[in-house]
């Protein structure tokens, strides 16, 4: 089916001869290429951009002890309820969490895994309590996991001892600038005096009473005996979940949980929001096809002439087929580079017009190039089809007898 | 036995399906190889469709068609379209170039057809080809940008150069003014002569036919009478130029 070069030499012809109606389409098709780029790359940046948000600083994954489920007291030997009361009542907690360390470590999708210990307490301040959630973080996962460095926004990103970092929103309520003392209280009414060794913003609602301290200074003031739980980040974030049910199997005595499944409700906005972009693009491409459909068929009755004579000189039915199909592809291919340069021209001006109006990039993938190229490429011969087979089936006496 | 280019046996045209046109009846004809025949006739006898009968672009309803050799009864349209490409040229009275090639690219057209981009020996041919008929100044113009007459040079330049056979060439001066339509056959000849082409060409200008080896004249879609020119008489000539429609045997009419 490769067309010979003087299909290729006329189709080339016939196109730039037809200038305005050559023009045109490709315009169409170039409008319709870059609405595609530069939805997807709009969606795209708005996607990471929440994903970012949600995951970019917490655990991608959380193991955790598993839940315990509380018998009825009343049954069994004495003994036993003793025991299910003592459970009921212990905190939940990872004992042999160095040995799940040891083992997550040989998994190279991790980039950081950490214990943490978290405690929930007060704040006092004059004659006010503000409850805090308390987290106790090992060096140096258990900061990377939150971007502690990054997120600092006075003060040191040390923590140790009686050194604490502390949320913004947290310092803001407290009225605390690096530096200054302030007391936290435990469950069983246990106070302890902290300095505020750094101010850190999350950016997130459940980071914003916050306060982070060593695993160990948490452990010790909150009794915990092991620890709270195991955070992992890990390269990819959309493999969280696949991760974690690997290791659901292995570690039966504690529950596994990715960011996916906590997230689910955001997941299903995200993808809802990615269909209903690619119902867009569907159509836009669709009706970029029937536009070049409706050109080339109107290029072949305006041609029809210059096909008889073809025909007449020992042109082949499937010759003349394939000098439509050659124009699809050279409008379709001219057209899509055309849009991507006119989508990526769109996108920087959006950029520029939205100023500080939106806190996202876009994002600019190959894929989101070369799919709309790729696709509009095979719209356009495709849609060359009819024309195509409106010209094989011209006979060349038709228009050598009229003249 | 004759050397014939070509043979045609009870040929039959006929159009439409519910309405019916019989155009040609019971053709029986026979060209000989490397000669110069005019079919002419009146208005509407049939001598165009009979032409393109013969250049395989209208299939007969009936009948069999022969050329060098090769018989076209049943063949299939790609086939044909080779064949044509390779062994036919024509000629015809609007020309019909493609105006979006110049006259150069025009004239190469059926060579990009047969065989692709074309190399320096045909390049060369095609220049010399452009010189003998007198087109050496304008072949990078387009068709568009030209005279009729040399519009007409420029499809006869395109007609030889895949070296056919067989030339038909449908009013070929039809188009032109009395001089430059005198020269365009002036030019015909000559390579019907020094090419060995056979040449068939219809017109309905009997000086024009006058010019050939033999005229053939069609009426009603049937052969009326076939005068070869070089062994007849001055007399029968003039005869010939002045005399009317030739009357069919059987019509009855005076």
């Amino acid at each position: 089916m490769k067309p010979n070069n003087y299909e290729i030499m006329i189709a080339w012809r016939f196109l730039i001869k037809g200038r305005l109606q050559t023009l045109f389409i490709i315009l169409g098709i170039a409008m319709g290429v870059a609405v595609q780029f530069f939805l997807s790359s709009l969606i795209g940046g708005l996607q990471n951009s929440i994903i970012e948000r949600t995951v970019g600083s917490a655990p991608h994954l959380v193991i955790s002890p598993e839940d315990r489920k509380p018998g009825p007291i009343d049954t069994g030997s004495a003994a036993v309820k003793e025991f299910r009361k003592a459970a009921i009542e212990e905190r939940p907690e990872i004992f042999s969490w160095q040995q799940y360390l040891l083992e997550l470590k040989k998994d190279k999708r991790f980039t950081y895994i950490s214990p943490v210990a978290n405690g929930n307490g007060f704040v006092l301040e004059a004659s006010t309590v503000h409850p805090v959630r308390v987290k106790g973080l090992l060096e140096p996962d258990g900061p990377g996991i939150y971007r502690i460095k990054q997120k600092l926004i006075a003060g040191s990103d040390r923590f140790s001892g009686e050194t604490a970092l502390v949320a913004k929103e947290l310092a803001n309520k407290l009225a605390l600038v690096t530096g200054d003392k302030f007391i936290l209280r435990n469950d069983k009414g246990e106070n302890v005096s902290l300095i505020a060794g750094g101010i850190f913003d999350l950016s997130t609602a459940t980071g914003s009473s916050l306060v982070v301290l060593s695993l160990d200074r948490v452990r010790a003031f909150f009794g915990v005996d092991g620890v709270s739980a195991i955070e992992a980040q890990v390269k990819d974030v959309f493999e969280a979940e696949a991760i974690a049910r690997k290791y659901s199997r292995y570690f039966t005595r504690v529950k596994i949980e990715s960011w996916q499944k906590t997230n689910k409700e955001m997941l299903a906005a995200l993808s809802s929001q990615s269909s209903s972009s690619y119902t867009i693009q569907f159509f836009v491409l669709f009706s970029i096809s029937l536009g070049i459909a409706s050109v080339l068929a109107i290029s072949a009755v305006q041609k029809s002439r210059q096909l008889g004579i073809l025909k007449a000189m020992g042109t082949t039915d499937i010759s003349s087929a394939r000098i439509f199909v050659v124009q699809g592809f050279i409008l379709g291919a001219t057209g899509s580079v055309a849009g991507i340069g006119i989508g990526y021209g769109i996108s920087i001006l959006f950029i520029k017009a939205m100023g500080d109006m939106i806190a996202f990039g876009l994002e600019i993938k190959t894929s989101y190039i070369i799919l709309p190229v790729v696709l509009a490429v095979i719209a356009s011969t495709l849609a060359s089809a009819i024309p195509a087979s409106r010209a094989s089936r011209l006979s060349p006496i038709e228009v050598i007898r009229n003249g | 036995m004759a050397d014939n280019m070509i043979q045609v046996k009870r040929l039959n045209k006929v159009y439409g399906t519910t309405i019916q046109t019989h155009v040609l009846f019971d053709i029986e004809l026979e060209i000989e190889r490397n000669t110069f025949t005019a079919l002419i006739g009146p208005s509407g006898s049939g001598k165009s469709t009979l032409l393109n009968c013969l250049g395989l672009l209208d299939p007969p309803t009936s009948g069999k068609i022969v050329i060098d050799g090769q018989s076209f009864s049943d063949i299939n349209v790609n086939k044909l379209a080779s064949f044509r490409n390779e062994n036919i040229g024509f000629v015809f009275q609007f020309h019909h170039l493609l105006p979006e090639f110049t006259v150069f690219e025009n004239i190469l057209m059926p060579h990009w057809i047969k065989s692709g981009r074309p190399g320096q020996d045909l390049i060369e041919e095609a220049n010399r080809l452009i010189d003998r008929v007198g087109l050496g100044d304008i072949k990078n113009k387009y068709v568009t940008q030209i005279s009729g007459g040399q519009q007409q040079r420029v499809s006869i330049a395109r007609a030889l150069i895949n070296r056919p056979k067989v030339i038909f060439a449908d009013e070929p001066t039809g188009n032109l003014d009395r001089e430059t339509g005198a020269k365009v056959l002036d030019l015909l000849r000559e390579i019907n002569r020094e090419n060995n082409t056979t040449l068939v060409m219809v017109t309905h200008d009997r000086e024009v036919a006058i010019r050939s080896d033999r005229i053939i004249e069609l009426v009603d879609g049937r052969i009326c009478r076939s005068i070869d020119v070089r062994s007849s008489s001055k007399e029968s000539e003039v005869e010939m130029l002045e005399s009317r429609a030739c009357v069919l045997p059987d019509s009855g009419q005076t």
